[in-house]
C-alpha cells in the first residue's frame, strides 16, 4: 500500500468516526451517499465534519441554546460562591458558631438552586449541552485554579456539581415537571430565600430556573 | 419566503418525482444549477424544510451500492409545494422589468 492509498484509507476511518457526531439516521444516510458517490479520503472526512459542524451552528439560530448557556455560565458563577459560603458555614458550625436551622437552609437551597438550574440548561437545549458544559466548567476551573483558602478543600467550591448534574440529567430525559411539583418546588425555593438570613441580592437570580420550569410545567388538561 | 438554495433543493426534489433521496437530489442540483453541493448545505436544509413542513422524509432500504446503508427518502409536501410556486412568482413579478428578462439595454444614469 502506497503513502497515498494508507492516507486515504486513514482520512476514510476518520469521516466514519466523525459520524458519531450525527444522529443514527443522518449516519446512515450520510455514509451510504458517500458510498453511492466513491467520495472517500479527505473529501468524506471534510464532508461529514462540514455537515457535523453545520447542525451545530443550525442549533444556535433559536434562543434556546443561548439561554440555556447563560444560566450554565451565571448559574456556575453564583453557585460556586455559594459552595464556598456553605463551607465556610459548615466550618462555623463544626465550631458552634452557627445555628443547624440556617446552616440546613443554605444547604437545601443550594441543592435546590443547582437542580433546577442544571434541569433548566438540559431541557432548553439538550443538543447544546456540551457548550453549555464548557461554558459551566471555565468558571468551576477558574476558581479552583485560583483557589487560595488553605484551611478548606479547593474542592469544596463544587459543592453544587452533583446535583447540577443530577438535574441536567433529569432534564434531558424529562424536558418538563409537573406543574404541581414546579410549583411547589418554586414556592418553597422563595420561601426559603426569605427565612434564610444569609442571603444575598444576586442569589436572586438563581430563583428564576424554578420559576422558569413553573411557566413551562405540563398543565392537567381541562376536559370539558 | 423560502431562501434561494430551500428553492431549488425543492424544485430539484420535486422534479425527481415522488421519493428521491439525498445522493440524488445532490447530484440533480449540481447537474442543472451547476453548482457544487456539499453533504452539509444538503442536509441542513432537508432538516430544517423538514422542520417547516415543506419536506417529509424517512428511512429507506439499503443497498449494496450504498455499503448497506438506508437512504434518507425525501418527499416534497404540498405545502413545500405552494411555498416554491410563492418564491417562482415573486422573483417573476421582481425580474420582470430587468434588462436581461426585457433584453432591453440598461439605461445609463
Amino acid at each position: 500500500m502506497g503513502y497515498g492509498q494508507a492516507g486515504e484509507c486513514v482520512m476514510s476511518s476518520l469521516a466514519e468516526m466523525a459520524t458519531i457526531f450525527l444522529t443514527p439516521r443522518d449516519r446512515d444516510a450520510v455514509l451510504g451517499d458517500l458510498a453511492e458517490t466513491g467520495a472517500n479520503g479527505w473529501n468524506a472526512f471534510a464532508s461529514v465534519l462540514g455537515l457535523a459542524m453545520r447542525q451545530q451552528m443550525e442549533l444556535w439560530r433559536c434562543w434556546q441554546p443561548w439561554v440555556a448557556g447563560s444560566v450554565a455560565f451565571a448559574g456556575s458563577v453564583l453557585l460556586l460562591g455559594v459552595s464556598f459560603g456553605l463551607s465556610v458555614d459548615s466550618r462555623h458550625l463544626l465550631r458552634g458558631e452557627r445555628g443547624y436551622g440556617s446552616m440546613l437552609c443554605e444547604a437545601l437551597l443550594m441543592l435546590l438552586w443547582a437542580w433546577t438550574s442544571g434541569f433548566v440548561v438540559a431541557s432548553l437545549s439538550g443538543k447544546t449541552r456540551w457548550v453549555s458544559a464548557i461554558l459551566c466548567a471555565i468558571p468551576c476551573l477558574s476558581c479552583v485554579l485560583r483557589f487560595q483558602d488553605t484551611s478548606l478543600s479547593r474542592l469544596c467550591v463544587l459543592l453544587f456539581l452533583l446535583p447540577a448534574v443530577v438535574g441536567a440529567v433529569q432534564g434531558a430525559c424529562r424536558a418538563r415537571l409537573s406543574h404541581r411539583t414546579a410549583l411547589t418546588l418554586a414556592i418553597a425555593m422563595t420561601a426559603l430565600m426569605f427565612v434564610w438570613d444569609g442571603m444575598y441580592m444576586r442569589n436572586w437570580f438563581l430563583l428564576l430556573p424554578a420559576w422558569w420550569l413553573v411557566a413551562h410545567a405540563e398543565r392537567p388538561k381541562l376536559s370539558n | 419566503m423560502l431562501g434561494e438554495f430551500e428553492y431549488v433543493l425543492i424544485t430539484a426534489a420535486a422534479g425527481l418525482g415522488e421519493s428521491t433521496y439525498g445522493a440524488a437530489i445532490r447530484e440533480e442540483i449540481e447537474k442543472v444549477a451547476g453548482r457544487k453541493c456539499s453533504i452539509g448545505a444538503l442536509y441542513t436544509t432537508i432538516e430544517r424544510l423538514e422542520k417547516k413542513g415543506l419536506l417529509k422524509t424517512w428511512m429507506g432500504e439499503a443497498t449494496a451500492q450504498r455499503g448497506g446503508r438506508a437512504k434518507r427518502m425525501v418527499r416534497v409536501t404540498p405545502k413545500g409545494m405552494q411555498a416554491a410556486k410563492e418564491f417562482y412568482e415573486a422573483m417573476m413579478r421582481v425580474s420582470h422589468n430587468a434588462s436581461w428578462v426585457t433584453g432591453k439595454p440598461e439605461s445609463a444614469s
